[in-house]
């Protein structure tokens, strides 16, 4: 009963803790964000429990320890909080000495957290929650960082760092002796010592779990080696406890040593040595194999390194795709306006003094005419190449940057606009082109849809962003998705990392907001 | 009369020096730098200064900027700036002295010779020439905003030809009216625009500027 407790006040630590931890910062002040500075440190709570319960249950204990641990978790909650994995795992290496202790005949029963053992059954069930005990101590020790945790880390990332370059065929065939010895073990006719199955039954399970594996060591060669890393640690424990536990522990035979005819201490020996040759085997091959599983499970921070660098580079391909694709449509506009514009006039004006040249001597006043012409002709080509250069890199921004090309905007908008630029710096060329045609967009919008008497443009740059705000007084109910305007500056955009945003409720007002990542180079003199 | 000319591209250099030399101009220095071209300005104190606005040595706005410095060392220092493109953010800074004798023009109103040399003696004279384009723009955006909706319309008309340069008899002609009508309208103009009597140039000036400034 008094374990009941025990566990749901752990188990309401770790939720509450894992929750709160979970939901990050700012911490809540109050009651609530107390509780939550102390944290770990209220496992303390059912350690001290479990520690007074198993002390001999003596009822003056149970209060005055449980006393110590909340005084502990009010007036110093850090202390507290280190404490908690020393505690877990020593009522661990204590529930391994009481089995042992038990099983030795030393005392007649054994009350150890959810066991209660009398007359040389239940050990079993005590190592298996020293067993539990003994991880979860562990997983607090590196979670919390305390004294001690820095060795067991090291040595940790040590033995994981080892094996790359994949799974050979050798490390995946392991799984053959490993199924062979848990068939020994857990095999038809043993169970752990019930005598489940026999005959041909037993045959039967025999062959298939065998047939399983080897479909499994062709299958999966990594899936193989980590089922056999696995069964090669478990079962090279299994080997040493056999020799602590005989014959508490249930099995006939392990590997060479007969346990059931001839349970001498010579060999008992014998499956010690084995259980060790496993285990080295299995401590040999599980980094290896959590290798092939994890990117780096050494280091937590290294595999968030990695997600996060997989999503830039995501991002990175979806943008530079936009990016060609933008250029390459922007490039045919080139060449089709040079094509339908320019060139055309060009080949025009050399075909109308051509004709000149020939009329020059017969007909003066017509070749003059044709002159003309190719004068008027010459003047448009100008003018579509000048429409065609403003699109593709205004004159105002080459000369003088951005907060000048878009005083410049302003200028030729037909609405009251007011200009507010703090640049303290100049802007990247590529970068200022794209802001500056996405306010361009944004202010052309403005003109001709919103209805709008005045647009209020805001220039700024701080902590290494570079952010335009365009907000206009008119009707709102812009939609972004809707138009294809705003959606290709958004993908411009998207190539610096900038992004753009738009909130245009009905009724207004609208406000597009475009922010880009960028460093200010120093600044040009705006003016003489 | 005496010009200078500052302009980067051989062929568009000569070719100018070749045009006004015809039409009977002294073409006292024509450069292809922008500290050439404010030295030139500076020491030859030409009646014009005909000015590329990109000039190296950055190839950006340098020639405004240096055509700007001279007009600081001289004031009213008449010049004709030139370029492939027309800005108003350029022509305001052009116009900000409120001293006159300013012209701002696209490159290709050179090939027609008569009213290019018109707005050169234009300038020269201290009057104001803005490129047609730079107008255009003016009469789009007015359609819709303040200060010049005070004007009619047969005001605002008069005013864009103004700030092209033109003489109140080259107006007449181009509205087919009396050029008395003509003064009327610029009176009405000046009233409307709160410009006090003096000067009627400057007036013109400022009249223009508060068009380019609305």
């Amino acid at each position: 009963m008094l374990f009941a407790v025990v566990l749901l006040l752990t188990i309401g630590c770790i939720a509450f803790v894992l929750a709160q931890e979970a939901r990050g910062v700012p911490r809540p002040g109050g009651l609530r964000g107390r509780i939550r500075d102390r944290g770990w440190g209220l496992l303390l709570l059912p350690v001290a429990m479990a520690a007074a319960v198993m002390a001999g249950g003596a009822h003056g204990l149970i209060p005055a320890e449980l006393g110590i641990a909340v005084l502990a978790i009010v007036f110093v909650p850090k202390l507290a909080a280190k404490l908690v994995p020393y505690g877990v795992l020593g009522l661990a290496v204590f529930g391994v000495m009481l089995a042992k202790m038990y099983h030795d005949g030393f005392t007649s029963q054994v009350q150890y957290l959810f066991v209660h053992a009398v007359s040389r059954g239940g050990a079993e069930l005590v190592l298996a929650e020293a067993g539990v005990l003994f991880v979860v101590g562990l997983w607090l020790l590196v979670r919390l960082d305390v004294p001690g945790a820095g060795p067991v880390r090291t040595l940790a990332a040590r033995w994981l760092d080892r094996g790359r370059g994949g799974i050979s065929a050798v490390q995946g065939l392991l799984l053959i002796p490993v199924v062979g010895l848990a068939m020994q073990l857990l095999g038809p006719g043993n169970w752990f010592g019930w005598q489940a199955v026999d005959g041909l039954d037993a045959a039967l399970i025999d062959l298939t779990v065998t047939t399983a594996a080897l479909v499994l060591i062709f299958r999966s060669r990594a899936w193989a080696a980590t089922l056999a890393a696995a069964g090669l640690l478990v079962l090279g424990v299994y080997g040493w406890l056999i020799v602590a536990f005989w014959p508490a522990l249930p099995g006939f035979a392990y590997g060479f040593t007969d346990l059931h005819n001839d349970p001498g201490s010579a060999h008992l020996w014998g499956a010690a040595l084995q259980g060790s040759v496993l285990l080295a085997a299995g401590l040999w091959l599980a980094p290896r194999v959590m290798r092939q599983h994890l990117a780096d499970p050494a280091d937590l921070e290294l595999a968030a390194r990695a997600r996060q660098l997989t999503q830039r580079v995501q991002t990175l391909t979806q943008t530079r795709h936009d990016a060609v694709d933008t250029a390459s449509a922007e490039l045919r506009r080139i060449e089709r306006d040079l094509h339908d514009g320019a060139q055309a006039r060009l080949v025009a004006l050399g075909m109308s003094l051509r004709a000149a040249e020939r009329l020059f001597a017969t007909n003066p006043e017509a070749a003059l005419a044709l002159v003309s012409e190719a004068r008027e002709t010459s003047s448009r080509a100008l003018s579509d190449l000048r429409d065609l250069v403003r699109g593709i890199y205004p004159p105002v921004l080459a000369d003088r940057g951005l907060a000048d090309a878009v005083r410049a905007l302003v200028l030729d908008t037909p609405l009251h606009t007011e200009l507010d630029v703090d640049l303290p710096g100049e802007v990247q060329t590529p970068v200022g082109a794209a802001v500056y045609f996405a306010v361009a967009e944004a202010l052309a919008n403005a003109v001709a849809h919103s209805g709008a008497r005045t647009v209020r443009i805001h220039l700024s740059h701080a902590a290494g962003l570079l952010r335009a705000q365009i907000t206009d007084d008119g009707s709102g109910g812009a939609d972004p998705a809707q138009g294809t305007g705003l959606a290709g500056v958004e993908r411009r955009l998207a190539t610096f990392d900038g992004i753009l945003a738009v909130n245009s409720p009905p009724g207004g007002p609208t406000i597009v907001v475009i922010e880009v990542p960028c460093a200010l180079s120093s600044a040009k003199t705006s003016s003489c | 009369m005496r010009v200078v000319i500052g302009e980067d591209l051989f062929l568009l250099r000569e070719g100018l020096v070749r045009l006004l030399s015809a039409h009977g101009f002294e073409v006292v220095a024509a450069v292809g730098t922008a500290p050439e071209l404010l030295a030139a300005l500076v020491d030859e104190h030409p009646d014009v200064g005909i000015v590329d606005v990109r000039l190296p040595p950055t190839h950006t706005d340098d020639g405004l900027r240096a055509a700007l410095k001279a007009r600081q060392r001289i004031p009213g220092l008449p010049v004709l700036v030139l370029s492939q493109y027309v800005e108003r953010l350029y022509a305001r800074e052009l116009l900000a002295d409120q001293a006159g004798g300013v012209g701002y023009l696209l490159k290709d109103r050179v090939f027609n010779d008569d009213q290019f040399t018109g707005a050169i003696r234009t300038v020269a004279t201290g009057g104001t020439v803005l490129d047609p384009e730079v107008i255009g723009k003016l009469l789009e955006r007015h359609s819709r905003t303040e200060p010049l909706t005070r004007l009619t319309a047969r005001e605002r008309e008069v005013l864009a030809l103004m700030a092209e340069g033109r003489s109140n008899a080259a107006i007449a002609q181009r509205l087919f009216i009396t050029e008395k009508a003509i003064s009327k309208h610029a009176a009405g103009i000046f009233d409307k625009l709160g410009l006090a009597l003096s000067d009627d140039d400057n007036r013109r000036v400022l009249a223009v500027l508060a068009y380019l400034d609305s």
